[in-house]
């Protein structure tokens, strides 16, 4: 993908990434009303529609802030299959019954999907590892925070009273463990087939 | 290799500081080593992970915020151009129209007091459900749009006398106690909802207050108007009524 254009709507990443007050209340009156009827007309209400998009907002900022997400395909289609599909999952989740769609008819290009299944992936790997997170003792989630909060593994050292040395070895043990509770979590073998 | 030594490994390899010899043997691993190369991948994807999980935290809350107040904004645009279009359709509004510059007319000899009918904005009632058998919800939604509140009031006493607590059905009974002019019926059902808990709260303070307007008691109204707090969907609109009042 390092070699396509990047589309006009970058603007809208950006946006996200600056906290630019003017261009997202653009955003939201651009493309919310969309997302809207479609999630009230499939059994959702308006507030519900508010929260999805939400989320979705904040899932493409964390994407861009730390995949560097870069748009070669317009905001609005891959924004919009982004809550629509948010939304199917979470009918899918509170449901027993059947639920009948309405669907519309948008054309969707190949590249929109490409980047909507990333954005999905991302997050699904995102909601995987702090999950792990938690799952870590105590004393690891203390020091990974300190680690990744302070920067400097000297003053990590010195806020709690270890050698420098012993912290950064610490540290490295941590990681590790997480990459393992990773690894063996059901979860992770079935993001890995969407890869 | 010990866990330790390799993930002091990994550590060094996501900080740039391996040595050439390591950069080497790191090299080697992962060509002859699948297991070891996918967990350096992964291991330097939860430290990027980590590192902005950490880093964003409070730029990601300022962004949530800001969110949050861009959707209300966006909101209240919405419910006032719904309410715009609302008065301006219909042809009995109109008939309605003229006799409020008549009214207002001879008012303004009188005082220049701001009226009920410049503020009162009624909501449109829907609460028959989808497939729902309930004759009462479905009645009392039809005389309650069609302005019969009188009609209106005895389905909503009936729909509450099954379902007391339900503050949809309260709201709207103090509003049709309202237009009928049944004052202080109308300010034991708002009170109740203001001093509760529900997402009338707001509204019901609003609507008091209008209430007490009707009945030109000031200084009753500019006191209500003063505790509509400034998240409520009708503070602007309390705002300009205690302007105008004050």
């Amino acid at each position: 993908m390092a070699n396509t254009k990047i589309h006009a709507d970058q603007k809208y990443i950006e946006a996200l990434l600056r906290n630019d007050t003017l261009v997202l209340t653009e955003m939201y009156k651009k493309f919310a009303p969309k997302v809207i009827g479609y999630i009230k007309k499939n059994s959702g209400d308006e507030p519900v529609a508010q929260d999805i998009i939400q989320e979705v907002l904040i899932t493409i900022y964390k994407q861009a802030k730390e995949k560097g997400l870069q748009l070669t395909c317009p905001f609005d289609a891959y924004f919009f299959l982004l809550c629509k599909r948010r939304w199917l999952n979470e009918l899918k989740k509170n449901t027993d019954s059947l639920v009948t769609i309405n669907e519309e008819i948008v054309s969707i290009s190949d590249e929109s999907i490409h980047f909507v299944e990333e954005t999905e992936i991302f997050n699904a790997k995102h909601e995987l590892y702090s999950e792990m997170f938690d799952e870590l003792g105590k004393a690891c989630k203390e020091l990974l925070k300190a680690s990744f909060t302070i920067k400097s593994m000297e003053e990590v050292a010195s806020k709690l009273g270890q050698s420098y040395g012993y912290v950064r070895k610490k540290k490295s043990l941590c990681i590790g463990k997480l990459t393992q509770l990773i690894q063996n979590s059901p979860k992770f073998n079935q993001i890995k087939k969407l890869l | 290799m010990t866990p330790e030594e390799k993930y002091e490994l990994f550590d060094k390899y996501c900080s740039n500081e391996l040595s050439e010899q390591e950069q080497q043997l790191v090299k080697q691993l992962m060509q002859e080593d699948v297991s070891f190369a996918d967990e350096l991948l992964l291991y330097q994807e939860v430290n990027t992970h980590l590192q902005t999980r950490f880093d964003v935290d409070h730029e990601q809350r300022e962004l949530e915020s800001n969110l949050n107040k861009i959707r209300n904004s966006y909101n209240n645009t919405i419910s006032s151009e719904k309410n715009t279009r609302i008065i301006r359709i219909p042809a009995w509004a109109y008939a309605v129209a003229a006799s409020v510059v008549i009214a207002f007319g001879v008012y303004f000899f009188d005082q220049k007091n701001p009226v009920y009918q410049d503020f009162a904005n009624i909501p449109e009632l829907s609460i028959a459900e989808r497939g729902s058998m309930e004759e009462d919800s479905k009645n009392a939604e039809n005389a309650f749009n069609s302005k019969k509140y009188q009609l209106a009031e005895g389905y909503l006493l009936s729909l509450l006398s099954k379902d007391k607590k339900n503050t949809k059905y309260q709201f709207y009974l103090g509003i049709t106690l309202l237009e009928q002019g049944k004052h202080a019926k109308a300010t034991d059902v708002f009170k109740q909802l203001y001093l509760g808990d529900s997402v009338f709260k707001y509204k019901a303070i609003w609507l008091e207050a209008l209430n007490q307007l009707k009945q030109k008691k000031y200084d009753k109204t500019i006191e209500l108007l003063k505790t509509v707090p400034e998240e409520a969907e009708d503070y602007e609109q309390a705002q300009q009524l205690l302007s105008a009042l004050s």
